[in-house]
């Protein structure tokens, strides 16, 4: 039984000001309603602003990155007319497509348009926060072209790395809303709607693949029908049937003319846009000769790819790769952080491993610098020198150690005589910890053995 | 007032303001033109004043405005003659208020309408309908009823009005007072309340041509904060008129009379031989798409109306717009609703914007060889008081007026007789921001220097 799976995805755009109107978007810092204007909260009388040129562009750019057509024919802005409390002014504004036949990760993408936000309903306090009403949003249309929840959750952490990289979206995350249209063969279309992250989209298709597989079994018909995704039990539940579809009644918008986009500003926009991760990907392994594991996790993230090509500028590529796919993402995901949020410089990580090839520092040392670097944006060298962790190179000091540890654990000594060879490893770190990670281990395992014997 | 009583000080803006709250004060319970007054008018004139005395005051100083209700003015009630939002009080000023309050216009009171501007009589509003000064006994047309009246009763110097098929020109002719509506987009929106918003247009409502001028070169001109603003500048009409129509070629539609009361072409054609004797020459044109406006009007209004009233929801504005709306705008929000459903988008709404685009080339192919079209204002006479008529009477009154919105030009109206003591307003057409020439014609007609 064939799955069929579609997308449409809503984006928040990065913006300072809203679609229609200069008030400032950043609506989850500020105290409810605080944010809002005549234009945003539709009040009698109030106008559209022309449309924002940052939200604009922000979606050209996404379309291109899409590798979508740009249209060049005039774009209206429609009315989307429904009722509900989130909506101050009864329709939603909502653009035709900026970009059509796109293609991203073997799924084709069939329109890319701009939206406003609506506000925020609390059915619970029957409140609304209108700060978030008219925030711009992208929407991205795919074709039914993934055929299991896996391959669905891999387009979408594919879209996600996309929409990154272009820097036209909302870092903070969160503000993703996925709707999706997923059927079996020999059975209607069903639309999931209010998901809101990929895991919740891929929980969502599996229970619902599992719903419709039933119902086939059972030889019942699966209705074409709107579902919604119920985050916490991860069930959907019946929303509305087609024949209860609502009628949205989209006019042209009277109050904004269409918008047109010119060459000049495709060109300009094209511009700024990064090289897309699966390209930059490819480069990295034919250019630096690194491997594709490694690739594809610095390439994940703009900023950390950016910084991978300057520090390899010095330092041997594989040895920075390893470094950063090992060492970097594993601080940033210790903290929850980006590496944009991290402040961490490709300076620091070069003059960091710098240390290491000069052997100035053992790479325990260098790991415990690492983990320092989010929140002390300073030069690691100053770190280093403030905790006294140079490497240890008095000879003197290191065999005392190792005397140290021999006389204080009889017992590994005597299990590693007797042929217990991780024995010396314990060793080895009983010295580590008394040098503070300052000694070079290989060193010290020499030293052991040549105090010890070799245990044969 | 005159104009220039109050520019040479003669009367103070404190004393014009008491003389009209005086006036309104006496006769408004019988005109029934205001819905609310201006609190704070007094202190506004007193500021005025001070600032005369300086020096520094702007071209409306001195100068009292009644605004129509559909018009957010901060502080006051934009009710649109509605139960809908008889609480509403405006927290924001429209963007024609913000630059009648930067030359030091005064502001006296929101004038009555017809309920959402949805009428030809002024007798939809929920507020009670107003009666004409000049026409005892008759309707004051609409929908700026209150606004015209104001202006014809001496309770203000001048007045906002909005015209969407006809709403300023049609009560100006009737109340027998000058009515401009601006070309598309030369007056900014921002802040008036829709009834149909690509027709939609501000304009002002005076006793002579010289203070509409004035009064529309203050609002008129571009504005950023909105999008549908064409880039034009309020011209200086008011310094610029000129009586002398000496080349001015003057178009009459033979269907003009067509649909019109003889009585009512009898003084048109008369105020057209006045014209002649400033200079201008009449020749006879053809509008053969006119019977068509009147459909392609109202279907439009209909849906786009339609679509504006659906923030009424009863959520923020107390009540639900279809619960407490009288039967001409619940006809227009149903009507809407059945239009412009999905399966009829194309025939309707598509529709009218096809016929719109036909009729505004008509009109504009014919006012490239004239430079002006003159005509009557209104079809028929206005009916008395309380007469009821049928919907598809009361939009016929339309039938004239709704072309300029169809094709976005600029109309204006002025008293061209009477007719059994019933003011009948010439109506003048012209092309896209051809405002002066309007006013011109207007102010020969009026016997300006």
């Amino acid at each position: 039984m064939r799955v069929t799976i579609g997308f449409e995805i809503h984006e928040q755009l990065a913006t300072r000001t809203k679609l229609f109107c200069k008030t400032p978007t950043d609506y989850r810092e500020a105290e409810p309603n605080a944010n809002v204007c005549e234009v945003c909260l539709g009040l009698p009388g109030a106008k559209p602003m022309p449309v924002n040129r940052e939200a604009l562009e922000g979606a050209l750019a996404i379309a291109l990155m899409l590798n979508c057509r740009i249209v060049r024919e005039p774009i209206y802005i429609l009315r989307k007319h429904y009722d509900y409390p989130d909506l101050p002014s009864g329709y939603q504004r909502t653009s035709m497509p900026i970009g059509k036949d796109g293609e991203l990760a073997g799924v084709r993408i069939w329109e890319v348009h701009l939206e406003e936000d609506p506000g925020k309903y609390d059915p619970s306090t029957g409140r609304v926060d209108f700060n978030r009403s008219g925030v711009p949003l992208v929407e991205i249309v795919t074709a039914p072209d993934m055929h299991s929840p896996e391959e669905a959750r891999e387009f979408l952490k594919e879209l996600v790395k996309v929409l990154r990289y272009t820097r036209r979206v909302r870092e903070e995350g969160g503000t993703m809303r996925v709707d999706t249209n997923v059927s079996i063969e020999g059975g209607a279309r069903v639309e999931i709607k209010n998901i809101n992250s990929i895991r919740g989209a891929y929980r969502a298709l599996k229970f619902e693949i599992t719903r419709q597989k039933n119902l086939m079994r059972r030889g019942r018909v699966v209705k074409r029908e709107t579902r919604a995704y119920l985050e916490a039990q991860m069930i959907t539940r019946a929303m509305r049937t087609k024949e209860e579809a609502e009628d949205y009644r989209y006019i042209p918008d009277p109050d904004i003319p269409p918008l047109l986009i010119t060459q000049e500003m495709i060109d300009r926009v094209r511009e700024t846009l990064p090289e897309a991760p699966h390209i930059k990907e490819r480069r990295f392994i034919q250019q630096y000769g690194i491997k594709a594991d490694d690739a594809k996790i610095i390439a994940s993230e703009l900023e950390l790819a950016d910084a991978f090509e300057e520090v390899a500028k010095v330092i041997p590529a594989q040895f920075a790769a390893s470094w950063i796919r090992d060492e970097v993402k594993r601080v940033l995901e210790y903290n929850g952080i980006t590496f944009r949020q991290s402040g961490i410089t490709p300076a620091q990580l070069i003059e960091l491993l710098q240390m290491v090839l000069s052997d100035e520092i053992t790479l325990k040392t260098a790991k415990k610098v690492m983990e320092l670097l989010p929140e002390r944006r300073t030069s690691p060298r100053k770190i280093i020198e403030e905790l006294g962790l140079k490497k240890l190179r008095d000879e003197e000091a290191v065999a005392k150690a190792c005397e140290e540890a021999i006389e204080e654990n009889p017992k590994a000594v005597e299990d590693y005589l007797s042929g217990k060879k991780e024995a010396l490893n314990f060793l080895v770190g009983q010295v580590m910890r008394k040098t503070r990670g300052r000694a070079d281990p290989a060193k010290v395992l020499e030293m052991l053995r040549g105090r010890i014997g070799d245990g044969e | 007032m005159s104009m220039e009583e109050l520019r040479t000080g003669a009367v103070s803006t404190q004393e014009n303001v008491a003389r009209y709250l005086e006036a309104i004060e006496e006769r408004d319970s019988e005109v029934n033109a205001f819905i609310e007054l201006n609190p704070r008018a007094e202190e506004e004139a007193r500021r005025v004043d001070e600032k005369l005395r300086r020096g520094e005051a702007g071209k409306l100083a001195g100068l009292v405005i009644a605004v129509k209700s559909n018009i957010n003015v901060r502080g006051l009630r934009a009710t649109c003659a509605s139960k809908t939002l008889e609480n509403y009080v405006s927290p924001y000023d429209a963007t024609v208020i913000e630059r009648i309050r930067r030359e030091d216009g005064v502001i006296i009171g929101m004038t009555n309408m017809d309920e959402f501007a949805c009428g030809s009589s002024g007798e939809t509003s929920y507020f009670g309908a107003t009666q004409n000064p000049s026409a005892r006994g008759r309707i004051p047309g609409g929908s700026s009823s209150g606004s015209a009246a104001a202006v014809a009763a001496k309770f203000a110097d001048l007045a906002l009005g909005s015209d969407t098929g006809g709403s300023i020109r049609n009560p100006a002719s009737h109340c027998g007072v000058v009515g401009v509506k601006p070309t598309y987009g030369l007056v900014p929106r921002h802040g008036l309340i829709d009834l149909a918003m690509s027709l939609d247009q501000i304009g002002p409502l005076a006793r002579d041509v010289r203070s509409a001028a004035l009064l529309l070169e203050v609002i008129a001109g571009h504005s950023d904060r909105e999008a549908t603003t064409i880039r034009a500048r309020g011209e200086s009409y008011s310094s610029q008129l000129s009586a002398d129509l000496s080349g001015m070629k003057i178009g009459f539609a033979r269907e003009f009379e067509e649909y019109t009361a003889g009585e009512i072409i009898r003084e048109v054609k008369h105020a057209l031989s006045k014209l002649e004797a400033q200079g201008a020459s009449v020749v006879e044109v053809e509008l053969p798409s006119l019977e068509k406006a009147l459909p392609t009007y109202y279907l439009t209004v209909f849906v786009e109306f339609f679509s504006a009233t659906r923030r009424y929801d009863g959520r923020r504005y107390g009540y639900r717009i279809e619960e407490v709306c009288g039967e001409e705008v619940l006809r227009r929000i149903m009507l809407g609703r059945y239009i412009s459903r999905k399966e009829y988008s194309g025939r309707y709404y598509r529709r009218a914007l096809q016929f719109r685009s036909l009729i505004k080339r008509e009109m504009l192919e014919v006012l490239r060889s004239v430079d002006l079209i003159a005509g009557p204002t209104t079809p028929k006479l206005p009916h008395r008081l309380g007469e009821s008529l049928t919907p598809l009477e009361m939009y016929a009154y339309d039938l004239l007026t709704v072309p300029a919105n169809l094709a976005g030009i600029p109309a204006g109206v002025i008293k061209a007789g009477e007719v059994r003591g019933i003011p009948v307003g010439l109506q003048l057409q012209a092309g896209p921001l051809e405002e002066q020439k309007i006013l011109n014609a207007m102010y020969a007609l009026e016997g300006g220097e």
